[in-house]
């Protein structure tokens, strides 16, 4: 977290208009991203709880201060292969928070919070979606000090999901 | 005693509320004298102050509010003119009336009858204007009357001095609305779960529990008193079924009375909410279906009018509420035959069916034995939702009926969705809990006591055949995958032939099965909290709770997995079916 307020101050003196702050986080070797008005916490992961007929990278439910709520696996749900070197475990849990949804994604780093300037943040979509999603979650991509940042709308990951879930249950 | 003077306070309140409204409305009656709708709005409160207050016995209330609502009748029929010399006594009337409300908490002597007899001499006089002329006359129609009315007049003159000084009064309730109360009761749940889970962290300790009993108590008498205060007695919703029946009843053309029994039953406010509508659908069932028509009855040497009976009884963890009817019964054979051609059940189900089992059919989706659809019932929708409802907060239902002598639909329900006595137990190291409302019994059986059939798993409980079903096997199935390939016997065909099982019996509306779990924990008080989305379409689990050890505890939803296994076996069945043709 150290690092991550520095980098913040460093920012912070030549601050553009038009800038904002995301929390990065890695998911195999690649850096993704959460906008940061929707994350609400960054906590140690507590003991999962499973749960069954639910999707594959729903991992459970977890008790958060109190509040039980869903622990989602991106890198399950991404399909990213876990570095073989890397078998620490998910340690941390960013807490994300909407109006509809409360849940966990597990991470494996302590994340960083970095401003970028609205300059840095390419949102051309020159990717290929996934034709089954409705919706793309990526918001676009962010590059600062030659990394290379993709910046999600965690809500849309879920809430495709749940969609189809419900269209299954309808036909079913 | 405690209910009486309870009721008391209730209606202390209300009457209260009504005396402000009545005050309010003839305010601006007096300054808008047109305003129909403030007199019909006074009509009404009045009338509702009569029947409140007769009901209770408290007769000088009654009868001042009754004559009130007379006077209000009269001025909306357009009898009297409201105007100043009516005011006058009318607000003085209304005063008297909120004296004798505020009598029922000290019990003091208020005098009523004087006010009363001159609100009764206006209105039969027509208003006073007329009155004045009319004197000569009244008096000969009425001369004791008139006497009566000076002669009391004058005590109350006296009388009045002490109720002239405007007091405002304060009811001793508080309204509360229902979202604080489930917030409190929110508070308390986390605070048990605390509290858990410090005892829990205390066992370890030396000092052991004995630290802690306090704590233990006093936060178990503050989550009982928070359970308390959701209490509503079921007479609250029971009175509003009246209506419903005569609705009914005159849609139908039968001849319908109700009668309410237990209505002090308390019942947890939420239950009674989710309850409400299905409780209309069973009562229109029981009129549509049930009662018989006026010439029917006398043919059948019954009473014309048929008898709708609402009783709710409370037991230990459950209030029972009973809609018994009078009608001709459930028949049997039409159920069976019905069944058949919707094809619930086959022919040889049919033949063995309990009639209990057969009584439960009429919940399933689209049956319906009525030949006509009419207004309220027949329709084929409804009794199917009734049971989805039910089940949601695991109420039981039982169907006993009697050829020509009625049906009675018996509901289980639990007095509080709040707290649960949950039974704990351990699978693939997750706790899970099932309410023990649904358990019959914690067995152990060999592998060798468990048999194939068809395509699941039996064995013998108490000399029943029970179906055992591995949890395991439920949970882990995928959708995706062919659904009826002996699923439910994987994990038995897994396990060493020696081995010993842990089995939960539960039991819901006449479905028995043995759930076999890895290890069982401890009887445990729960307080359930929903699921949230994402995972709050998952139906197998009703919910969660928190453990001591700050692990999150699934609660089992046993009507739908019940549902579920069942479930499956109809549609291996139907699979079945296919490959044959």
């Amino acid at each position: 977290m150290e690092a991550a307020t520095e980098q913040n101050k460093t920012v912070a003196d030549g601050r553009k208009a038009g800038s904002f702050q995301i929390i990065v986080f890695k998911q195999g070797n690649e850096e993704y991203a959460l906008s940061i008005d929707q994350i609400k916490e960054v906590v140690i992961t507590p003991t999962i709880t499973r749960m069954p007929q639910t999707l594959p990278y729903i991992k459970g439910v977890a008790n958060i201060r109190g509040n039980i709520i869903a622990i989602l696996d991106l890198e399950e749900k991404f399909n990213i292969k876990r570095p073989a070197d890397q078998h620490t475990g998910n340690h941390y849990t960013l807490v994300v928070e909407s109006e509809d949804f409360k849940m966990g994604v597990l991470v494996r780093e302590v994340p960083n919070t970095l401003t970028i300037s609205a300059a840095d943040f390419d949102e051309s979509m020159n990717i290929i979606t996934d034709v089954t999603s409705e919706s793309n979650y990526v918001r676009g991509i962010v590059k600062v000090q030659g990394r290379l940042i993709i910046l999600i709308d965690i809500f849309k990951v879920i809430g495709q999901d749940v969609m189809a879930a419900l269209r299954k249950n309808t036909a079913a | 005693m405690k209910k009486d003077q309870e009721y008391k306070e209730i209606f202390l309140a209300e009457s209260l509320e009504n005396f402000e409204e009545i005050n309010r409305l003839l305010t601006q009656l007096e300054k808008h004298p047109s305003e129909k709708n403030t007199l019909h709005a006074l009509f009404r409160i009045t009338h509702t102050l009569k029947g409140n207050a007769a009901g209770m016995g408290f007769t000088g209330i009654a009868e001042l509010a009754h004559v009130l609502e007379d006077l209000f009748g009269e001025v909306r029929d357009g009898n009297i003119v409201m105007d100043r010399p009516v005011f006058e006594p009318v607000f003085k009337g209304v005063d008297v009336l909120g004296a004798l409300i505020n009598a029922v908490r000290d019990n003091a002597d208020v005098k009523y009858k004087g006010i009363k007899t001159k609100l009764e001499v206006i209105i039969r006089t027509k208003g006073i204007a007329r009155s004045e002329e009319g004197r000569a006359a009244v008096g000969e129609a009425a001369p004791e009357v008139m006497a009566a009315t000076e002669a009391t007049l004058a005590v109350d003159g006296r009388e009045a001095e002490e109720t002239e000084e405007t007091r405002i009064a304060f009811s001793d309730l508080v309204q509360v609305p229902v979202r604080k109360l489930d917030n409190l009761l929110n508070l308390v749940g986390e605070l048990i779960i605390e509290k858990d889970r410090i005892l829990a962290q205390a066992g370890n300790h030396t000092r052991g529990t004995n630290e802690y009993a306090r704590l233990s108590r006093i936060s178990a008498d503050l989550q009982y008193s928070v359970m308390d205060v959701r209490m509503v007695q079921v007479g609250f919703l029971f009175n509003k079924f009246h209506r419903v029946v005569r609705d009914a009843a005159v849609v139908e053309n039968k001849n319908v009375t109700l009668k309410l029994e237990g209505t002090d039953t308390e019942i947890d406010r939420n239950v009674l909410q989710v309850m409400s509508d299905s409780l209309i659908h069973l009562i229109r069932n029981s009129i549509g279906h049930g009662v018989e028509s006026a010439e029917e009855r006398q043919r059948l040497g019954k009473p014309a009018a048929g008898v709708i009976t609402l009783r709710a009884t409370g037991e230990t963890d459950s209030v029972v509420i009973e809609i018994t009817d009078d009608g001709k019964g459930l028949d049997y054979e039409k159920i069976k035959r019905k069944a058949l051609s919707k094809g619930l059940i086959t022919q040889d189900e049919a033949d063995r069916m309990p009639v209990d089992e057969l009584g439960l059919l009429i919940f399933e989706p689209g049956f319906s034995t009525a030949d006509q659809v009419t207004a309220i019932s027949g329709r084929g929708v409804g009794m199917d939702v009734v049971k989805k409802t039910l089940d949601s907060i695991g109420a039981m239902i039982r169907v006993d009926s009697k050829p020509g002598l009625g049906t009675t639909v018996r509901l289980t329900l639990p007095s509080s969705m709040a707290v649960k006595s949950c039974l704990l137990f351990e699978m693939q190291q997750d706790v899970y809990a099932i309410p023990l409302s649904f358990t019959e019994a914690v067995i152990s059986l060999y592998k060798t006591n468990i048999h194939k059939a068809g395509g699941g798993l039996i064995a013998n409980h108490l000399g029943k055949n029970i179906a055992v079903v591995f949890l395991k096997d439920v949970f882990d199935q995928d959708l995706e995958k062919h659904i009826g390939t002996n699923l439910l016997q994987k994990t038995f065909d897994e396990i060493h032939p020696e081995a010993k099982l842990e089995i939960v019996v539960v039991t819901f509306n006449n479905r028995t099965v043995g759930f076999v779990v890895d290890k069982l924990l401890q009887q445990k008080e729960i307080v359930e909290k929903p699921l949230m989305k994402p995972v709050d379409r998952v139906k197998f689990i009703g919910g969660v709770t928190i453990l001591g050890s700050g692990n999150v505890c699934l609660v089992l939803n046993v009507p739908f997995i019940l549902q579920f296994i069942f479930g499956l076996y109809v549609q291996g069945r139907s699979t079945k079916g296919i490959t044959l043709n």
